[in-house]
């Protein structure tokens, strides 16, 4: 795997500031497998070490060759830069891809289940990734997988929105599911979408309890939560991403290494169907742009035909994989 | 009576053999059921088939352990994700008693490392499923959601050299199908209620745990250097001094974990406090680890070419670097604070 030598990782202190945590990766050469350093702190130095260490189990992979040294530009104020720490060390080891310019805030009493359990900053900007039940739960749910050990089951893809401005980028959908207690009730009226329009709401709760019905099992189970980014979008094309994250959800389809990238949508979901949707050169161009390692694309099979020259190469050249589905459901 | 008249006993559970157990240790005297063929493992873990006809008594000398193993077919569902409880792949595996490999028959191999008394397809299937699982989050195997009929193909081929090379299993079927007895709903509602009794996960004896780690090590990494020699052939004059660099490592390895310090002594004589052995086990636990995925690595070594050849071959440094790690850990008698 070919990850950085250095990555950075940005967390916002109480007085507004922003300050930066360096991860740098070199040469074990038996020394200690992460280093910490903060000015002035041994103490705080030793604790972050145990954090990332922690945070460290929930990795598949273990590379004893390197060493990561961890720094601050200043010293940080109580836990909240503990997830700042964990994130910099997974960049740097190309454990996860973080986009842009990432500020995190978070801590957590359980590192080693991943859990992130909240954040103490009360001001953030809206693209600050925050810890805690209401923004970042799980260290897994970075690449939008469902926690293992939580109740609630909730699944992230992402889908392309395309403009032709500034605005072009990838939005996400996140499905959120509990067991449904109590009597059966229409499939429609568990599906909650809130801070959304009637439009969307119907279409969503139209295409969920469509491709439910295709799946057999997937009826008068579950009380949903359907919630979307901030980007604002018009059209149909999220309805793929929407309905496999909603089976990855139920525990219905096998999971990516990394995000789930999708765009389709369809009028017959309670047969599986899908169908192909508008803007298939700007789209491909976009996703391949934002894919990464692990990632998966899944386009409607109308496209496959139509995909540029070398797209499904590039695409895997990135560690990423496409597939062009007829209909959903397991092979 | 004079005992050499004496009629072989029959192996005790023998019905079992081919439906709940794969395998069943053979005490001395017993006879082998029929169509079973019988592994032998010495004193020092080598095994080798025992030629004794059926129903005969087998002969053991001391020290020498047996089990026959019935060759099969078998059927598990094990779920290849943890987070997707309810899409299982129903596999379908058998053991072949003829199993041809110049590297000597992967099962027996299994059985003298590993097994440890009865070998049952429910065990054996859980260890199936983590070594799939753990193949899948590493990016050994692909099986992406939606996956098609080329990728599934291709896991299907990994998944059969994963099995073999790992546990000498031969993969006659596997397809994906929904596990109907599982209910995914219930199992979160469960979490949601505090569980009085908390489940006690499996007690680990330090000794025993860290006795059957160094045996794995002691039995596996000399049939690894093997496989690493004839699968990872190189492909020029620097990946040929990298293999030779890998193969002196896991040379210096296996002397080492001949050598390895009692677990309970500090030095000859000294004992060695309590939390100091458990270190030492994990330490030995996590050398395993890294022989499973040594193994899984052999098995996506066949037919790799040119970037992919050198993409293994950087694992396999990882591998052994994260084996010597461990083996170091699991020699020192204390921890040692290493150097910022």
């Amino acid at each position: 795997m070919n990850s950085p030598a250095q990555a950075v990782c940005r967390t916002r202190l109480p007085d507004g500031t922003l300050l930066t945590v360096t991860a740098s990766r070199r040469e074990r050469a038996g020394r200690a497998d992460v280093k910490c350093t903060v000015p002035g702190d041994a103490q705080l130095a030793e604790r972050l070490q145990q954090v990332v260490r922690l945070a460290r189990h929930t990795e598949a992979k273990i590379d004893s060759r390197d060493q990561v040294v961890l720094s601050v530009d200043r010293t940080p104020a109580g836990r909240d830069c503990e997830l700042a720490f964990v994130l910099a060390d997974r960049l740097v080891r190309g454990v996860w891809h973080g986009r842009g310019d990432i500020v995190a805030n978070g801590w957590s009493d359980a590192w080693q289940l991943g859990r992130v359990d909240g954040h103490d900053v009360a001001d953030a900007s809206p693209d600050t990734l925050l810890g805690g039940p209401d923004g970042l739960a799980h260290l897994g749910q970075l690449d939008g997988h469902p926690d293992p050990s939580a109740r609630v089951s909730s699944a992230r893809a992402w889908f392309p929105l395309h403009s032709g401005g500034d605005g072009d980028g990838l939005g996400w959908v996140e499905v959120s599911v509990h067991p449904l207690e109590g009597e059966r009730l229409d499939e429609e009226q568990t599906i909650a979408v809130p801070g959304t329009d009637a439009a969307r709401q119907l279409a969503v709760r139209q295409a969920l309890a469509g491709a439910r019905h295709f799946d057999g099992r997937g009826l008068g189970r579950w009380r949903t939560t359907v919630r979307f980014g901030d980007a604002a979008f018009a059209g149909r094309s999220y309805e793929l991403a929407l309905v496999l994250a909603d089976r990855i959800a139920r525990g219905r389809e096998f999971i990516p290494r990394a995000r789930l990238l999708a765009t389709g949508c369809s009028d017959a979901w309670h047969a599986g169907r899908v169908d192909g949707v508008d803007g298939l050169a700007p789209k491909c161009a976009l996703l391949l742009r934002e894919a990464g390692p692990g990632d998966r694309i899944v386009l409607p099979h109308a496209w496959r035909d139509a995909l540029p020259a070398g797209f499904a190469d590039e695409v895997r050249a990135r560690g990423a994989s496409v597939a062009c589905v007829e209909r959903i459901g397991i092979i | 009576m004079i005992p050499f008249f004496k009629r072989a006993a029959p192996v005790h559970d023998a019905c079992t053999l081919g439906r709940t157990a794969v395998a069943l240790p053979l005490s001395p005297g017993c006879g082998a059921p029929p169509g079973c063929p019988v592994v032998i493992v010495d004193a020092d873990g080598r095994p080798r088939r025992a030629t004794t006809p059926a129903g005969k008594k087998v002969e053991l000398r001391p020290g020498e352990l047996a089990w026959a193993f019935h060759p099969g077919p078998y059927t598990i569902a094990m779920v290849p994700y943890a987070q997707a409880p309810e899409i299982g792949l129903r596999t379908t595996f058998a053991i072949d008693p003829q199993d041809p490999a110049a590297a000597g028959k992967r099962f027996d191999l299994y059985l003298a490392a590993e097994a440890d008394g009865r070998v049952d397809l429910a065990m054996l299937g859980v260890k199936v499923e983590s070594a799939v699982r753990s193949a899948l989050e590493q990016g050994a195997l692909d099986l992406p959601p939606c996956a098609d009929i080329d990728e599934w193909n291709a896991f299907r081929q990994g998944l059969n050299r994963l099995l073999y090379l790992r546990f000498g299993l031969t993969v006659d079927d596997c397809v994906p199908v929904e596990l109907d007895g599982i209910d995914y709903a219930g199992q979160l509602a469960a979490r949601a209620v505090p569980v009085a009794s908390a489940p006690v996960p499996d007690k680990v004896v330090p000794d025993l745990a860290d006795a059957k780690a160094l045996r794995r090590l002691f039995l596996e990494l000399p049939c690894l250097m093997c496989g690493l020699r004839f699968g990872a052939l190189p492909n020029g004059q620097d990946q040929f001094r990298q293999q030779q660099a890998l193969l002196q490592r896991l040379d210096r390895l296996s002397v080492e974990i001949t050598s390895m310090p009692a677990l309970v002594l500090a030095a000859p004589g000294q004992p060695l406090a309590l939390d100091e052995q458990l270190r030492r086990m994990r330490h030995s636990r996590r050398a395993t680890v890294a022989l499973d995925e040594a193994w899984a690595l052999l098995a996506r070594l066949e037919g790799a070419q040119g970037e992919r050849l050198a993409a293994l071959y950087d694992e396999a440094e990882r591998i052994v670097a994260n084996l010597e790690a461990d083996c170091a850990g699991r020699r020192a008698a204390k921890h040692v604070a290493e150097a910022a």
